[in-house]
């Protein structure tokens, strides 16, 4: 039962930051319209950043959020700005193909510079423990989660509730309307896509500390996020955080209730895919 | 396909050139080269119903896994088959699930493919697991030139399948299918039977590519034989090259290859850099390739 009640938990837990770095992907994909498998090496730079700015400055993560989320908005935005704003036009094929080599030069980009060693940023707190309810979990995991769930209730105070938030809305649900009722299109593309990016960053930040800093820690976010976003319906964002949920939860039994269940994690986000996939072409067949 | 000839032609007497002690490394660069424009070959393919497949990578690991593991009880050309086979039913199954829907759908599905078939190679007993397996030499290691040769042959057969494609009415099916799948539905063409033939076809090839690579490198590990970097080339090679021809990929693998084992030797690690920026600028800057720039330089006639 407590097993149980724990794995429930760290399945909760680990949620938070799925459904960060998947909103960030539902709001290239719903906005801007550009499957952007490019999307985890801004969470890599976020763990970066992170991860260098804690050994050579001995800056709290806490604090290098607010850098890593600027960094890659920063990234992101010159990325839309140089690379995806010329092929908005493009058929679907280039577009993906076009974040695709993003992906992989960002990627090896950073093998090439910092090598492929994993890096942990290990503030004093990193082992401390929060007791609740008689259960115990990670400090650095809760906190995350916490403001996982504010950053997310921020976005969505911003999308519910401001001009700017309803032009991102709007721009959304048709591409040339807004433009005639004097909304820039341009701009609004260009800060979903950077707050797309500075999603992941921040999410980065929290997986330097949870895991590690790697060149290839995006890659694996990327799929969780695409398993997440095709459950939840591409470019959905209100469908993303049960389906965040569903996923780390799927994770987190396997890991727990399958034999040898470590490596066999890594199989589980594409089930999701595959089911729901399987599912969607039955039902609109 | 003059120049598809003459470089069949060259591949074969490579082996008799008196290259000294260049020789082996010529013969090795050349091998991989010729599997790897093969792979492109097979990825162009699938390309051309508009279908973007980053799941070449499994299928040339599938491909060198089950000939790697069929070889010993069967021999080296009904494992080689059998490794087609099986990258072709995965290919099937994948299909079956994925191809009826929305072109992002497939390329996500296929991607996610490709990271589990690595998990589960890591994870099964008979496949050594992380350590990797040892492969045996083609044809018993009798004939030293025989991998050279069987990946020329592999390589023709690419080379064949995509210029026969190119002649058939198959080829206007597909051409339809990527520029408008509603339109080529109402026109009365099969999409979800085209696309499928398609797939089976470019995987089956991209398997047999596999087969014989493992019989050259004579070591399998999930990290190398699924590696993301096979999905990789296979794919910039024909858009650097020029998509949808059957120069194109062939040229293009060559000229890739050949940096890409320099890279290789001065960079080690990360040489895939090369392949992201070479990925980007030839979306941005070359929609239709090395032969569409050369056949727009020398007035316009198609390649």
């Amino acid at each position: 039962m407590e097993i149980l009640l724990q794995t429930l938990i760290n399945g909760l837990l680990a949620a938070g930051v799925y459904a960060l770095v998947a909103s960030g992907l539902a709001l290239a994909v719903g906005v801007v319209g550009i499957v952007n498998f490019a999307h985890g090496e801004f969470l890599m730079i976020g763990a970066f950043v992170s991860y260098f700015l804690f050994t050579a400055q001995g800056l709290d993560p806490l604090i290098s959020l607010g850098a890593a989320a600027l960094a890659a908005f920063a990234v992101g935005a010159i990325s839309y700005y140089g690379l995806i704003r010329p092929v908005l036009a493009a058929p679907e094929l280039n577009q993906m193909l076009l974040t695709f080599g993003l992906s992989i030069a960002l990627q090896n980009l950073a093998l090439l510079l910092f090598g492929a060693d994993t890096r942990v940023v290990s503030p004093p707190y990193q082992g401390s423990t929060v007791s609740l309810l008689g259960l115990s979990f990670g400090l650095v995991p809760f906190a995350s989660f916490v403001l996982s769930v504010a950053l997310l209730s921020g976005l969505y105070w911003f999308l519910g509730r401001t001009r700017l938030g309803f032009a991102v809305r709007a721009v959304a649900q048709n591409r040339l309307a807004p433009g005639l009722l004097g909304i820039e299109t341009q701009r609004v593309y260009l800060l979903a896509f950077g707050l797309s990016a500075a999603l992941a960053g921040v999410a980065g930040v929290m997986l330097s500390v949870m895991l590690y800093a790697s060149p290839t820690i995006g890659f694996a976010y990327t799929l969780k996020a695409f398993a997440i976003i095709v459950m939840a319906g591409l470019g959905n964002l209100r469908g993303v955080i049960p389906a965040a949920v569903v996923l780390a939860m799927a994770e987190a039994f396997v890991s727990t209730y399958v034999p040898g269940g470590g490596g066999w994690v890594e199989a589980v986000f594409f089930l999701v895919i595959f089911v729901s996939l399987t599912y969607r072409s039955w039902r609109f067949r | 396909m003059i120049l598809a000839g003459v470089l069949l032609l060259f591949a074969l007497i490579l082996p008799a050139l008196p290259l000294g002690s260049w020789q082996p490394f010529a013969l090795d660069t050349a091998q991989f080269a010729f599997l790897l424009s093969g792979l492109a070959l097979s990825w162009d393919l699938l390309a051309r119903t508009g279908q973007l497949s980053l799941a070449h990578g499994a299928f040339f690991g599938l491909g060198a896994y089950t000939a790697a593991l069929a070889a010993p009880a069967l021999g080296t050309l009904p494992a080689l088959l059998a490794g087609g086979v099986v990258a072709a039913a995965g290919s099937f199954l994948l299909g079956l699930a994925t191809l009826r829907l929305h072109g992002m759908y497939f390329a996500i599905a296929t991607l996610a493919f490709s990271e589990v078939m690595r998990t589960f190679v890591l994870k099964a007993g008979f496949t050594g697991g992380s350590i990797g397996m040892i492969v045996a030499p083609p044809f018993d290691g009798r004939f030293p030139l025989g991998g050279y040769y069987l990946a020329v042959t592999v390589l023709g057969l690419c080379v064949l399948t995509s210029y026969l494609v190119s002649r058939s009415r198959l080829s206007y099916a597909m051409a339809a299918i990527r520029q408008g799948e509603a339109v080529a539905r109402v026109l009365g063409v099969p999409v979800v039977r085209v696309k499928l033939v398609a797939f089976l076809l470019s995987s089956a090839l991209a398997g047999l590519a596999g087969g014989v690579y493992g019989m050259k490198t004579l070591f399998l590990s999930p990290y190398d034989a699924f590696s993301l970097g096979r999905a990789v080339e296979a794919l910039v090679i024909p858009i650097f090259g020029g998509l949808y021809t059957t120069t194109g990929p062939l040229v293009g693998g060559l000229l890739l290859v050949g940096l890409e084992t320099w890279l290789r030797l001065r960079i080690g690690e990360g040489y895939l850099v090369v392949y992201g920026v070479l990925l980007i600028l030839a979306i941005l800057f070359l929609p239709r390739g090395l032969v569409g720039w050369f056949s727009r330089r020398r007035g316009g006639r198609h390649a």
